[in-house]
């Protein structure tokens, strides 16, 4: 396995030197590779990423998001994803081609206000986001605690192959459903959700930080009076930041 | 709130790409060197009912100045000196992209430079302009009207402004008790020393002076640069949304530097031409 | 006329010429913002705070291929001996153009078309050179906002004040020296975004001003590194490691 080169940068800052395959958040000079972000580069063999520590929601096609329905029309719902533009569901995806703005009205399947679950469907930045609600899990949120963290905390919160958001849910004992766009939903007795929240948020203030795995680990036991052990991951890598189901 | 606003027509990228090519083989798209300015034409005294006025124009751009000296109350910080303003007005018709209102950043900007220009090269003798030291000073409006845009406006503004005040003959004003009395007596504002100012572009790599309007549509940056008549750099300003390397600026401090002389020349020239008349 | 400079070059604050007020940048110091950063570069007192990208309002201002930059500079009413009517003058639009122009370059506008990028830069007191720290805090407030960008932009105002070339002008210089030379840059990229002059100088006494403004602009933007990782890592001096 590769030796894993890590470093704070910030924008401007050269990566790397020579020439290396583009990626994300940097950009090419004639000397080497320059991070475009505040961000924790990595170099991994040929392979170079700066994983940002602050930043909007940028839409990509197949991303989970959390979004609120605030407007519709006849025929589709815009609904914030806390991106810089509103998403469209468009009434096709929920009603099928045969839709008819006489027969089916909108409003009866999602109201303005009303919290869905959705994917991305298309975005290329030159059009507004499209979204889909065909798939399992997707849909109107009937209840649960909202909550959002910045977007580029995500990952961390995911953990590698799910296994931060794995042990919080476990130890715990809620389900959390985490939009990529940094909206999350919490479900489970209202008396559990509290100590979610407190472990999310310690994520995210503590995600740049080595070990968080073992920290959060340490706070959930010490809550719960109980040994919390972090769920069956795949191989250990030097370090599980920015991994998740993203990747 | 300052945002970017087109001030230009839209440029193709075939032309775009044209301008661009032609620049690479030591040229411009109308066939002038990169030092080299369109002809300048200098019409001095053309408003009888200013105290001195100019239509300067510079290849297509045409830009009129019109002097008043008016008598006022001297600035609370600066009793015993009088008062300059320069305001700047792109006229409705001067271009597709201009609207009537009140003026925008960019004509504000261009007032400004020029302003400072004229300020910090102390052409005008500020302190001869007192009246009474802290009561009654002459107060000098030099009022600018663009009415054709075709690029480099601030030359075009500020050479026209020189031109103007360094022709500008004022009606001697006396105190008499609170009133002032403005006598029949012109006399003139005799310039100490003769700004000129010559702006410059970076378009890709190459840098040229005096752009035009297609020049500056695709330009990455500018920099007026304003020297006095011992060619030192008295006023400077960086404009448009790219930058310089520092090898650059000093290379174009140079030829500017070159260009401000041979400019103020021709400037000298028109004001020397209007006093013998 | 003041004496701006004692017989042992020293200067009314007790600066060498060549020495630089304190600065002291923060980042992150507003909740709503998307990015922001607060400034004390002496007495200076300014705060930027920067939104987006956002939608673009009004909606016909949005430009199909890039992000639009919008900047204001304001200035506080009570931030200048004399109050400072509300209305924005004649001096802070043209600021608001220029900061703009000085920062565009390092952003990389063409990832966000049709968006808006918000820059606010609010001078809470000022006090001498306030366009090169506002130019600063709004760089920093970028990076804190998570916009990509080629380079921070910083920068150093020189001046000449009796006849003697000094860094970092004060208000008191500003007003009673010579030549205010304020210089803002990419420090990587190695381009100067903002420059303007004013008061006579000649050939090498520019020369000698503007590489001195290019080497204290680098030792601001070391400040401005250290702030941007105390901000995000909350701790100095990270290394590489594994």
């Amino acid at each position: 396995m590769a030796k894993v080169l890590r470093k704070f940068v910030l924008p401007g800052d050269l990566i790397v030197k020579g020439n290396y395959p583009p990626a994300p958040n940097t950009y090419q000079m004639d000397d080497g590779l320059h991070s475009l972000k505040v961000g924790l580069s990595e170099i991994e063999g040929r392979n170079v990423r700066v994983i940002p520590l602050a930043g909007r929601y940028v839409p990509r096609p197949d991303d989970l998001v959390v979004g609120v329905v605030i407007d519709l029309n006849a025929f589709a719902w815009s609904v914030d994803i806390n991106s810089f533009f509103p998403a469209f569901l468009t009434a096709t995806d929920v009603f099928g081609k045969r839709y008819s703005p006489e027969s089916e009205d909108l409003s009866s399947k999602f109201d303005i206000g009303d919290v869905i679950i959705a994917r991305v469907a298309a975005y290329d930045r030159s059009k507004d986001p499209m979204l889909t609600v065909a798939g399992p899990k997707l849909g109107r949120v009937n209840g649960g605690y909202l909550m959002k963290i910045s977007p580029v905390k995500v990952p961390r919160l995911i953990g590698r192959r799910g296994s931060m958001s794995k042990m919080i849910e476990e130890a715990t004992g809620t389900r959390i459903t985490i939009g990529q766009n940094g909206i999350i939903v919490i479900n489970g007795e209202p008396s559990r959700i509290p100590l979610a929240v407190k472990a999310i948020e310690m994520v995210e203030t503590q995600a740049h930080l080595a070990g968080l795995s073992v920290s959060v680990q340490n706070f959930l036991s010490k809550e719960t009076g109980r040994v919390v052990r972090k769920p069956q991951e795949g191989p250990p890598q030097s370090d599980d930041f920015n991994s998740g189901e993203s990747e | 709130m300052s945002a970017e606003e087109r001030k230009h027509e839209f440029v193709d990228s075939i032309r775009r790409e044209q301008v661009f090519r032609t620049l690479e083989t030591g040229v411009r798209l109308d066939g002038r060197k990169m030092d080299e300015y369109r002809k300048i034409k200098i019409e001095v005294g053309p408003i009888v009912k200013a105290d001195g006025s100019a239509l300067v124009q510079i290849g297509n751009t045409k830009a009129l100045v019109g002097v008043k000296v008016l008598v006022g109350t001297p600035f609370p910080d600066t009793p015993d000196e009088g008062i300059l303003t320069v305001n700047a007005d792109i006229l409705p018709i001067a271009s597709p992209y201009e609207e009537p209102g009140p003026p925008d950043e960019s004509t504000i900007e261009l007032s400004r430079v020029v302003d400072r220009g004229i300020r910090e090269s102390h052409m005008v003798d500020m302190e001869s302009l007192v009246l009474e030291k802290g009561k009654k000073v002459y107060s000098v409006f030099v009022d600018v009207t663009v009415l054709d845009v075709d690029g480099n406006l601030f030359d075009a503004v500020s050479y026209a402004a020189v031109v103007a005040l360094a022709t500008t003959k004022y009606r001697k004003a006396t105190l008499k008790g609170d009133q002032v009395v403005f006598s029949e007596k012109r006399v003139p504002l005799k310039p100490k020393t003769i700004p000129s100012s010559v702006t410059t572009a970076k378009i890709g790599r190459a840098l040229v002076v005096d752009p035009d309007w297609v020049e500056e549509a695709v330009m990455d940056a500018r920099l007026t640069l304003t020297f006095n008549s011992n060619n030192e750099l008295c006023a400077m300003q960086k404009g448009g949304t790219f930058g310089f390397t520092p090898e650059e600026i000093l290379k174009q401090m140079e030829v500017a530097r070159a260009k401000a002389k041979e400019n103020r020349a021709i400037l000298k020239e028109a004001i020397e031409g209007a006093k013998k008349k | 006329m003041t004496q701006l400079i004692s017989k042992k070059n020293l200067r009314l604050d007790g600066r060498k010429l060549d020495e630089l007020r304190p600065i002291k940048l923060t980042v992150g110091v507003l909740k709503n913002a998307d990015g922001s950063a607060y400034i004390e570069w002496g007495r200076n007192k300014i705060m930027a705070g920067v939104y987006g990208p956002k939608e673009c309002h009004p909606k016909h201002m949005a430009l199909p291929d890039r992000a639009l930059l919008k900047c204001r500079y304001h200035m506080a009413p009570f931030s200048v001996d004399d109050r400072k009517p509300p209305q924005p003058s004649r001096r802070e639009i043209e600021l608001s153009k220029i900061i703009r122009e000085a920062l565009s370059p390092a952003i990389v506008l063409e990832d966000f078309p049709r968006t808006a990028i918000e820059v606010y830069v609010e001078v809470l007191q000022s006090d001498g050179s306030s366009r090169i720290a506002s130019i600063t805090a709004a760089s920093a407030a970028l990076a804190d906002a998570g916009i990509p960008m080629r380079d921070l932009v910083v920068g150093c105002a020189v001046g000449k004040v009796q006849d003697k070339i000094v860094a970092d002008v004060s208000d008191t210089e500003d007003k009673e020296g010579q030549v205010d030379l304020p210089v803002a840059f990419m420090p990587n990229l190695n381009l100067i975004t903002l420059l303007q002059s004013d008061g006579a100088l000649t050939k090498d006494e520019f020369e000698k001003a503007f590489k001195l403004a290019l080497e204290k602009g680098r030792y601001v933007y070391e400040i401005v590194r250290d702030a941007l990782l105390e901000g995000f890592v909350g701790r100095k001096n990270e290394k590489e490691g594994n």
